[in-house]
């Protein structure tokens, strides 16, 4: 497993702290503990995390408000809360918020790195997505923009001919737009392209 | 009644005892409690209209008879002993002293009463004079507080014992999470080593074929602990459900056998209780002794507040109010207060501020205000103290 991946771990009981930090490390994940939402606060958003391990009960702001909080921030990392039982329910209630997952105290053996390394997926799904978005922006910022209006119009299912009436130009013309866009985009298909016009958010007509 | 002084008309030659006999009447028919004058035989010779009242006989059906049919068939042998014994020796178990005895009412009652007997000797003859006051209403009041007090007690022990559950599971999970993730820990880094090092000989492990490795001993270690865990999280289910009945009460009732229980206290430290029963107010659906229960909590709290802060002019007012489908009870005191360093902590169960306090309090009324689908919370008035409000939502009743 690769060490540049890290993990935060909020929890306010020393103990659990340093056993998760050792736990990691024998994995060969680093960490870093705080003791406390407001301690994460301050010093979280300069670090690049891929996983943040959150407990709910906790003095001052709880996990709950800390998640909430970074919700707002649109952190990008997964959360996991670490809960007693008593609080399974408030961690459901996370989950359908947006939360990856949770862990009962004590973890089942093999459970937190197992959790941990599902988080890492999710993380590295997303970077990947994102990762293709950019790749796709690039691609359609190459657009002229009559290939742009051209590309909108064949995501919308529109024939040649109708492209051609909609932008007062001649079937010819747009055929040879058509072959930019496909090529610029890297597209082998109508159908791939019409996905990546989705994925680019600019298929709405008014776009 | 005038026919009964009539009947009673002493052969009075000189005015003055003839005054005296109207005075013996008036007294007879003003006196609240019940008077009953009995020869030495028991005989009842008088029975004044509160003891009609409070017996249900008529002086007509009464006088004559032996004063034992005033008592439970279990007492009359007592009377008749004490009688006895002091015609014989003289020795007074009850006249002059009084006590606290047993009536019987003509439809069967029995009913607490003090009695009260004095002696008085005419012509050589004793009579006894009882004066009985009717005791039901008042042990009716007493009986009913003391009910109260046994009912909260045991809910406050059913929901101190839920909390204290709680609470010592989640301290104890943190160390056995703890164990069980340094268990995890040993036993990777154990497999991780192994791995790297010559691989193991196979005779070695078949000559202590029942020793197991250190991988199995991590092992146990962690299941060990997560045993642990499963039994306080039985333990804690366990407690949670044993109590909590709800159905549609008045506010103002709860608040007013809250406030009943604090009588003595409030009366012996001079605190004043401020409260107006509004009975606009809707009913809510609640178990009224866990409410009663927070209430008894947050005027204990304020009274130990205004102790702490010593003032003299300590003031507890309690409002409550009706709004958004919420209704709000605030016990407002203008004590002590809650201190900076407390107010993070202050709902935390095993935090308190107080040097003979368990931190139990205000945690427990916190999650009986959850539990109820409300909130505790708590605010500082302009003019200093402390201010706890507990919302509990107005659901729908039936």
């Amino acid at each position: 497993m690769s060490t540049e991946r890290l993990v935060c771990v909020v929890d306010d009981d020393d103990a659990i702290r340093e056993s998760l930090r050792v736990l990691l490390f024998t994995h060969g994940i680093a960490c870093r503990c705080f003791a406390s939402a407001a301690e994460f606060l301050d010093q979280g958003p300069q670090l690049a995390i891929h996983c943040l391990l959150l407990d709910i009960r906790m003095p001052g702001m709880d996990g709950l408000e800390l998640f909430d909080r970074l919700r707002q921030q649109k952190a990008a990392y997964p959360i996991v809360f670490i809960t007693g039982h008593g609080d399974i329910p408030l961690a459901v209630d996370a989950i359908k918020n947006g939360a990856h997952d949770f862990l009962t105290k004590p973890f089942r053996d093999g459970e937190l790195i197992k959790t941990v390394q599902s988080a890492f997926d999710a993380f590295q799904r997303t970077r990947n997505e994102m990762e293709r978005l950019e790749v796709l922006q690039d691609r359609a910022g190459s657009l002229t923009p009559r290939e742009r209006e051209v590309m909108k119009l064949m995501a919308q299912g529109l024939p040649n001919k109708g492209v051609a009436d909609e932008l007062n130009i001649s079937p010819r013309t747009v055929e040879i737009h058509r072959a930019h866009v496909m090529e610029k985009m890297c597209a082998d298909s109508l159908p791939a392209l019409v996905r990546m016009v989705s994925q680019l958010g600019i298929d709405s007509p008014d776009q | 009644m005038k026919s009964r002084s009539e009947i009673h008309q002493p052969e009075a030659t000189r005015p003055d005892e003839t005054r005296k006999a109207g005075f013996f009447n008036a007294l007879m028919d003003a006196a609240v409690d019940a008077i009953i004058i009995i020869d030495h035989q028991s005989r009842v010779l008088h029975f004044n209209p509160s003891a009609q009242r409070i017996f249900g006989y008529t002086e007509k059906e009464i006088v004559g008879q032996n004063v034992s049919v005033l008592m439970p068939e279990s007492h009359r042998h007592k009377h008749d002993e004490y009688v006895n014994n002091y015609l014989d020796t003289g020795q007074a178990k009850i006249i002059g002293i009084g006590r606290e005895e047993f009536g019987l009412r003509r439809n069967g009652d029995v009913f607490p009463m003090r009695l009260s007997v004095g002696e008085t000797i005419r012509d050589d003859e004793s009579f006894f004079v009882g004066i009985i006051h009717d005791l039901s209403e008042q042990r009716g009041t007493e009986d009913q507080l003391r009910f109260l007090e046994q009912k909260l007690f045991h809910a406050d022990r059913l929901v101190t014992l839920g909390e204290l559950t709680a609470g010592i599971a989640h301290e104890i999970n943190q160390p056995l999470t703890a164990i069980a993730a340094y268990a995890d820990a040993g036993r990777f880094l154990n497999s991780k080593n192994a791995a790297l090092q010559a691989p193991a000989s196979p005779e070695s492990a078949a000559e202590h074929p029942n020793e197991p490795s250190i991988n199995d001993i991590f092992e146990r270690i962690g299941e060990q602990a997560r045993r642990a865990g499963e039994v306080i999280e039985r333990l804690r289910k366990l407690v949670r459900s044993e109590y909590s009945s709800k159905s549609a009460h008045d506010i103002n009732t709860i608040i007013k056998n809250t406030l009943l229980l604090f009588d003595y206290d409030i009366k012996k430290t001079n605190i004043k209780l401020h409260y107006k029963p509004d009975h606009s107010l809707p009913l809510i659906f609640v178990d009224d002794i866990q409410i009663q229960q927070i209430l008894v909590n947050l005027v204990k709290n304020g009274m130990d507040a205004i102790a702490e802060s010593g003032r003299p002019d300590g003031i507890i007012s309690i409002e409550t109010e009706a709004a958004d489908e919420e209704l709000s009870i605030a016990v407002q005191d203008n004590g002590a207060g809650v201190t900076d360093l407390s107010l993070d902590r202050l709902f935390q169960p095993f935090y308190t501020s107080k040097p003979k306090g368990v931190g139990l309090g205000l945690s427990i009324c916190k999650s009986i205000a959850v539990t109820h689908g409300g909130q505790l919370v708590h605010s500082r008035p302009s003019k200093g103290g402390a201010r706890f409000t507990l919302r509990l939502p107005l659901a729908s009743i039936g």
